[in-house]
C-alpha cells in the first residue's frame, strides 16, 4: 500500500488540487502548477479530481510500487520505462507490486504528474495534501522528497485502459499564447507599456519557481513608479517592478505585495505557462473578463473530452 | 481622499476580483476592508472561494461558473452598504514578548542613530506603542502593523537585507512589522520575538490575524531563552485578551 522513492529527482512534490482558504493569513493554495495535466493524470486513473498526486520538475523520479496499481504521467515529456520497458504518457497502464517506474528528464514542458490509483495518501494539513516548499507545510513533511521516503498511498478505487485523444496532448515546444484580462492596476502602465506586453514574445528566465515566472522581454512602462499600498495578489498576476519586466505569480505566490499589477493570466492558461522552460517564449493576449469567462467554459469541456477510454470504466 | 464614495470593483483575472474602499493606509478604511470579509464568511456568499484582506481592497477568488461578475458586483455592493466597523467582534490584544538585546536586536543601535534617539528612550517608546494589525500575509502569519509615534518614522534601509531571521521585530516607515520566515527585508531590526508568529507543525499555524492589537513587552535575554524553550516543547501560551463586548453580570 506504499510507494518507495528509489531516486527523487530534483523536485518532487506531493500535490492536490491545493489549499483553500489560508491566503487571507498568508499561507498560499499551492498545488499542482500546471492543473490541466494534474486533472487528467488522476481521471486516467480513476481518481477523484481531488486525490493527491507527484509533481516532477524536469527530470523524474524513479519508484518502486508495493502493490498493484493504475499508473498516468501527463505533463512534460519525460521518458517513463516500467522496468526498462517504454510506455506511454498521457494513458493509463497497470503496475504490479515490485515494480519500477522511472520518469527521464523532460524533452519538452517542465512539469510531470504522475497519478496512481487511490492516490497518494499522505495526512492534510489545513485541508490540504499539497507541499508548500518555502513553508514547510503539507505533502511528505513539508519537503521535496528524498531518496529512501516511503509515500502512502490510497485504496486503489479501480482503473480501466484510458488514454488522452491527440488533440488535447499539449505540445510543448511550441510558445504558447496566454490570455489575459487587463487590471487591477493597468492604469499605473502608459499605453505603450500596455502596448508592448501585448506585442512582442517573452522569454522565460531561469529564475523562475513555484511563486512566480520571471519573463524578459520589451519594457513594460509605468506612469508613475511601480509601488503601491500592498493588495492582494491574485493566481496569475503579472506584476511589473520597477526594471519593466513582468513575473507571473503562481501557485505557490505571495498572498499580498506593493507593486503594479498590470493583468492576470487567466486561470485556463496559467498551467500551459508553467510548461515553458527557461529559454523559450510566450505571447499575451488580451481579452475581457466575459470573454475569459466564455473561454472557461469552453476549456472545461474541453478537458472532459479529453479521455478515451479503451473500455467502459 | 481616504474613503472611496462607492467601492471600486477591479478585475484580477478570470477567478478573482478586488474591492477597492480607498486610497490610504487608514484604520477606518481598513476597518470597512474586514467588516466586509468578515459579512461574505458569516453569509457564505455562494460562489466565493476565498478572501484576502489587505491595507485598503479586499480580494474576492469566485468560482464564475457559479456565480457572474454582474451577480457577485451587485451582491458584494449590497454587503459593502452593511459593513461597518461595529459589526466586527471585538479585536484580541496579543501580547509579543521582544528582546531588543545584542543579536537579536542587530540594527537597534543604527536605528537609534539614525533617528537620532538615546538606545533606552527609542526601546521605550517601541515597546509602549499600541499596534494595529491590518492584515497578515506576504509571508505565512506576518502582520502589517502601524501604531508606532511619530518619533520612530524611518527610512527604509537602503540596501535590503538577503536573510532575515524569522521573530524579528523591526520597523520602516511608518511601519512595524515582525518577519514570520526567513526573508530578504528592508525594515531595521529592532528585535526579536521569541513567539513563532508561523509554526507549520501546529494546529494553527498563525499566531496574529487582520484587525488584533500587538502590544510589544521587553525582555531579556535570558527570558528569551526560557521562552523559545517553552514555544519548542509547545507549552507556552500565549497571552491573548479578547474584550468581552458586555461585562459578563455579577454573582450574587
Amino acid at each position: 500500500m506504499n510507494l518507495l522513492i528509489q531516486e527523487p529527482g530534483p523536485q518532487t512534490t506531493v500535490q492536490d488540487p491545493g489549499r483553500r482558504g489560508s491566503l487571507r493569513v498568508g499561507i498560499p493554495p499551492s498545488g499542482p502548477m500546471d492543473r490541466e495535466a494534474f486533472l487528467l493524470a488522476n481521471r486516467l486513473v480513476g481518481n477523484a479530481d481531488d486525490a493527491a498526486t507527484l509533481e516532477c520538475t524536469l527530470i523524474g523520479p524513479r519508484l518502486e510500487f508495493g502493490d498493484a496499481r493504475w499508473v498516468a504521467v501527463t505533463g512534460a515529456a519525460m521518458h517513463v520505462t516500467l522496468d526498462g520497458t517504454a510506455m506511454p504518457g498521457w494513458a493509463a497502464f497497470e503496475v504490479e507490486p515490485g515494480k519500477v517506474l522511472r520518469l527521464g528528464p523532460a524533452a519538452s514542458g517542465v512539469r510531470a504528474y504522475i497519478a496512481v490509483s487511490g492516490g497518494i495518501d499522505t495526512p492534510p494539513v489545513l485541508g490540504s495534501r499539497s507541499t508548500y516548499l518555502r513553508g514547510q507545510l503539507g505533502g511528505h513533511q513539508g519537503r521535496a522528497l528524498r531518496k529512501g521516503d516511503v509515500l502512502p498511498l490510497g485504496p486503489p478505487s479501480g482503473g480501466a485502459p484510458a488514454r488522452v485523444l491527440g488533440q488535447f496532448i499539449p505540445d510543448y515546444t511550441q510558445a504558447p499564447l496566454a490570455r489575459v484580462v487587463l487590471g487591477p492596476q493597468h492604469d499605473r502602465f502608459t499605453d505603450r507599456g500596455i502596448a508592448a506586453l501585448f506585442e512582442a514574445p517573452y522569454e522565460m528566465t531561469p529564475q523562475s519557481d513555484r511563486m512566480g515566472a520571471r519573463l524578459r522581454g520589451a519594457r513594460v512602462e509605468h506612469t508613475r513608479g511601480h509601488d503601491i499600498i500592498s493588495d492582494g495578489v491574485a493566481w496569475g498576476g503579472i506584476q511589473v517592478v520597477g526594471d519593466g519586466q513582468p513575473i507571473v505569480l503562481l501557485a505557490d505566490r505571495q498572498s499580498t505585495g506593493g507593486y503594479t499589477k498590470i493583468g492576470t493570466v487567466c486561470s485556463f492558461d496559467i498551467g500551459r505557462v508553467c510548461q515553458v522552460k527557461p529559454g523559450q517564449r510566450l505571447s499575451f493576449k488580451q481579452v475581457t473578463v466575459a470573454e475569459a469567462h466564455e473561454l472557461l467554459r469552453a476549456h472545461r469541456d474541453e478537458l472532459d473530452r479529453a479521455i478515451h477510454w479503451e473500455e467502459a470504466p | 481622499m481616504g474613503i472611496y464614495a462607492e467601492p471600486r470593483f477591479l478585475p484580477c483575472g478570470d477567478q478573482a476580483l478586488s474591492v477597492e474602499l480607498g486610497d490610504e493606509i487608514d484604520r477606518e478604511v481598513n476597518a470597512r476592508v474586514l467588516a466586509l470579509e468578515y459579512l461574505i464568511r458569516q453569509r457564505q456568499l455562494g460562489g466565493v472561494t476565498e478572501t484576502v484582506p489587505s491595507y485598503r481592497s479586499l480580494l474576492v477568488y469566485y468560482d464564475p461558473l457559479t456565480v457572474g461578475w454582474e451577480e457577485l458586483t451587485r451582491t458584494l455592493h449590497a454587503l459593502w452598504r452593511e459593513a461597518r466597523p461595529e459589526i466586527l467582534p471585538p479585536a484580541r490584544t496579543v501580547a509579543v514578548p521582544c528582546c531588543y538585546e545584542g543579536e537579536l536586536g542587530f540594527e537597534v543601535e543604527a536605528a537609534a542613530a539614525k533617528l537620532g534617539l538615546p538606545l533606552d528612550e527609542l526601546v521605550h517608546l517601541h515597546a509602549d506603542a499600541d499596534y494595529y494589525v491590518y492584515f497578515v500575509g506576504f509571508t505565512p502569519g506576518l502582520p502589517y502593523m502601524t501604531g508606532m509615534p511619530e518619533r520612530l518614522f524611518i527610512p527604509r534601509l537602503e540596501q535590503p537585507r538577503l536573510k532575515t531571521p524569522p521573530g524579528s521585530v523591526s520597523i520602516g516607515g511608518i511601519q512595524c512589522c515582525i518577519y514570520s520566515v526567513e526573508s530578504p527585508g528592508g525594515f531595521w531590526v529592532l528585535g526579536r520575538t521569541p513567539l513563532r508568529l508561523y509554526d507549520p507543525s501546529a494546529a494553527d499555524p498563525i499566531l496574529l490575524r487582520a484587525g488584533d492589537h500587538v502590544r510589544f513587552t521587553p525582555i531579556t535575554r535570558a527570558e528569551y531563552d526560557a521562552i523559545a524553550a517553552a514555544v519548542a516543547d509547545g507549552t507556552y501560551v500565549p497571552r491573548i485578551e479578547t474584550p468581552r463586548p458586555h461585562p459578563p453580570s455579577r454573582i450574587a
